[in-house]
């Protein structure tokens, strides 16, 4: 829903901008780091109703996030975006409390149309 | 703890695509030869030892059997001949004790005698009574002798001196060979002789009829060596011998005779002669064969012994011949089988890096693409909400192309990267400038790299000399250990992945290194890794066969490779690297392309 606010995990920046640009232009409120920790301190300090993140970045990998999300118990309903394809790893991501995953590369309406599912999710309407 | 495997590149083996076909077959034609030799050495050594032995045996017994004939014969003939000489000496002694000279000087009386003494064999040729001046009393026989005088005659001493004697073979009067038996009445004035000749013929037929073999004869010499018999062959009676005389001695002897010459002048061959002496006359009785006849029986055995050795080996190595060949060929197959599945397996391996490598791949194009996309809503979002004309708009135009032409030229890099790759399928070698290839590699890998947190470095030696190596090979192995490098970072967030080249001229090798800050290897795996199908990864992430196929295409290279590594610091394989691979190789890789070119 427009307004949601939405965490964009990815360490390729321009991707990152761009998309960020794309959500905030359809009522995001949008913020974009590019690695797994300033995601956690993010998550921390301010509260995300949905996180896009990417599985495979350099230092804490999306899995690991994940983990550490769950681990932290910050409430924020997660997708999973990876430039692999790898559907193994999607589904280790969604056991471990995902919301659902994407593969790269994807198109802003089926982006927005998840993130949309997942705030629902969140705010217990599905 | 450090773990080294290195080999020679010159010693391939079985298993591994090796030389040329003829530096194979040459190394099956090695094998032959020494299968059968080994073989041969333990199946005819043994029955050369039984064989020997039991040869040895039967020449030792058969060649007693012989010299015991031998003695008989000498035994047997010497015992004829001595009584002989004891009866008639006896005989004579008794008629010259038991009668008076008068009466033996009666012609009619020793008639009588001569007649009874010769009743049962005629023995004696004549018979005759002398005197002690020598005169002829009386005398009984073929010749005129009576009036004969025989006191300068050496027997009439002899026997005067003795009061019996026994003579030599001697001509005398009647001019031909003959001997005598005299024994003497000894009554001073009154002494008198009873002298007999003995039949020549009937004593010579003692020893000259015995028939021994072809060459075998028997025959009897005096103290000097004169024949007192004819002997069968070279020589006549009365003549000299030339058979090498001994003192007189007790008891037989056997003699080996070498190089005696007959009385032709002519050589002998080798003998062996048994002899004995009389006690009186000193007459040497000889039985005397050619060795080679004596011993017919020993060498005949001793052939047909080698006739089945010989027939024994031939079989033998008909058998082991047949059984290496039937070897060889089983070698050769399972060689061929082994060099088959290792090329399965190197290009199973070479799959499986493809496989790993597509996925760092698709992940390496998918980011751009993602981006190019993000670019394309952006355009179409400023579309709709914005004048194309407006500078807002142009702006975004401007940005989204910029970024989209960046974008794809990474595209390009990274499409033409793996094509530079997959080409290199073919082995061939070719000069490689290994910095730069490593380079290669390092690019190709570097996004992997960077989304697992690691870092690579490279210090690459300027002064490196092109190689002649096999770039395909060389590739999977880099891109091999480097992968291995990445994964090793499971679990670290960040870490470093050093590559370092150095040329070692004095050894005529690029020593490479392949060094991470991983988590290390265990001590326990250390010799296990470079097994095929050994992995510690997970299950569906690892094939367990690249460090196995890094380890067999440096082996093929001719090179080297060990590895060191810490638990939880990090592995660093070092590779060594010839400046030129083995010949072998080079001709098998030559010759591989021959059989591959397009006719």
């Amino acid at each position: 829903m427009p307004g949601s606010r939405v965490l964009l995990v990815d360490d390729e920046t321009i991707f990152t901008k761009n998309m960020a640009k794309l959500l905030k232009f359809r009522g995001y409120e949008v913020t974009a780091v590019n690695s797994g920790d300033a995601a956690i301190r993010e998550l921390e300090q301010n509260h995300f109703d949905v996180t896009v993140l990417d599985l495979k970045m350099p230092g804490m990998d999306g899995i690991t996030t994940l983990k550490e999300i769950k681990k932290l118990g910050l409430f924020t309903e997660t997708l999973i975006l990876t430039g692999h394809g790898s559907i193994d790893s999607a589904l280790e991501a969604m056991k471990l409390g995902a919301y659902d995953y994407l593969t790269k590369p994807c198109e802003i309406d089926e982006l927005v149309a998840k993130i949309e599912a997942a705030w629902e999710k969140k705010e217990g309407k599905s | 703890m450090l773990f080294q495997k290195s080999v020679a590149g010159s010693a391939p083996d079985p298993g591994q695509a090796s030389g040329p076909a003829a530096e194979r077959k040459a190394r099956y034609a090695r094998l032959f030869r020494k299968f059968v030799l080994l073989t041969m050495l333990c199946s005819l050594v043994p029955l050369l030892l039984v064989g020997w032995g039991i040869n040895l045996h039967y020449t030792q017994f058969a060649k007693e059997r012989m010299l015991n004939f031998f003695q008989t014969q000498v035994e047997y003939h010497r015992k004829i001949i001595e009584v002989f000489f004891n009866e008639h000496a006896s005989k004579l002694q008794l008629v010259a004790q038991t009668h008076t000279r008068e009466f033996l000087t009666q012609q009619v009386n020793l008639q009588r005698v001569f007649e009874l003494l010769n009743r049962d064999v005629d023995s004696i040729t004549d018979l005759g009574v002398i005197d002690h001046q020598g005169r002829h009393l009386a005398y009984v026989g073929p010749y005129d002798l009576l009036s004969r005088n025989y006191a300068k005659e050496f027997w009439f001493k002899e026997v005067t001196e003795k009061g019996i004697y026994i003579s030599d073979m001697f001509m005398g009067f009647r001019k031909e060979p003959h001997f005598i038996i005299a024994v003497l009445h000894a009554g001073g004035e009154q002494n008198w002789i009873l002298r007999a000749t003995i039949n020549t013929e009937v004593f010579r037929s003692l020893v000259e009829n015995v028939r021994i073999g072809k060459t075998g004869q028997v025959y009897l010499l005096n103290a000097e060596g004169v024949f007192q018999t004819s002997p069968r062959v070279s020589g006549a009676i009365m003549e000299k011998s030339t058979y090498p005389m001994e003192p007189y001695h007790q008891g037989l002897q056997v003699r080996t005779l070498e190089g005696l010459i007959d009385a032709q002048g002519k050589e002998r061959p080798r003998q062996i002669a048994c002899q004995a002496w009389l006690p009186n006359p000193r007459w040497l009785l000889v039985v005397k064969q050619d060795y080679a006849e004596a011993f017919d029986d020993v060498n005949y055995a001793n052939l047909w012994t080698l006739v089945f050795l010989h027939v024994s080996a031939l079989s033998i190595l008909i058998v082991v011949v047949l059984i290496a060949r039937y070897m060889i060929n089983v070698i050769r197959h399972r060689d061929e089988e082994a060099e088959r599945l290792n090329e399965q397996l190197m290009q199973a391996g070479k799959l499986a890096s493809i496989g790993e490598l597509s996925a760092g791949v698709a992940h390496e194009i998918n980011n751009p693409l993602a981006i190019i996309l993000t670019e394309r809503q952006l355009l179409l979002d400023a579309g709709k909400h914005l004048s194309p004309s407006s500078p807002e708009f142009q702006e975004q135009f401007e940005d989204s192309m910029n970024q989209i032409d960046l974008q794809v030229q990474r595209c390009k890099r990274i499409t033409q990267n793996l094509l530079r790759f997959s080409r290199r399928t073919e082995s061939l070698i070719e000069t490689v400038d290994l910095n730069a290839f490593i380079q290669e590699v390092v690019e190709l890998m570097d996004r992997e790299a960077r989304s697992s947190g690691v870092k690579f470095f490279t210090e690459l030696d300027p002064e490196l000399p092109p190689l002649l190596s096999d770039p395909s090979q060389l590739q999977q192995v880099f891109l091999n250990l480097i992968t291995n490098a990445i994964d090793a970072h499971d679990g670290k967030p960040y870490g470093s992945v050093r590559i370092t080249t150095l040329a070692d001229p004095t050894r005529q090798q690029v020593q490479v290194t392949v060094a991470d800050t991983g988590s290390g290897i265990r001590p326990e795996h250390l010799n296990r890794i470079f097994d095929p199908f050994f992995t510690t990864k997970a299950v569906g992430k690892g094939t367990g066969l690249g460090l196995s196929i890094c380890y067999s295409i440096i082996k093929r290279l001719g090179g080297s490779i060990a590895v060191q590594s810490e638990r939880g610091k990090g592995t660093q394989f070092s590779i060594g690297l010839p400046f030129t691979p083995p010949q072998e190789l080079r001709e098998s890789l030559a010759e591989h392309s021959a059989h591959t070119q397009p006719a």
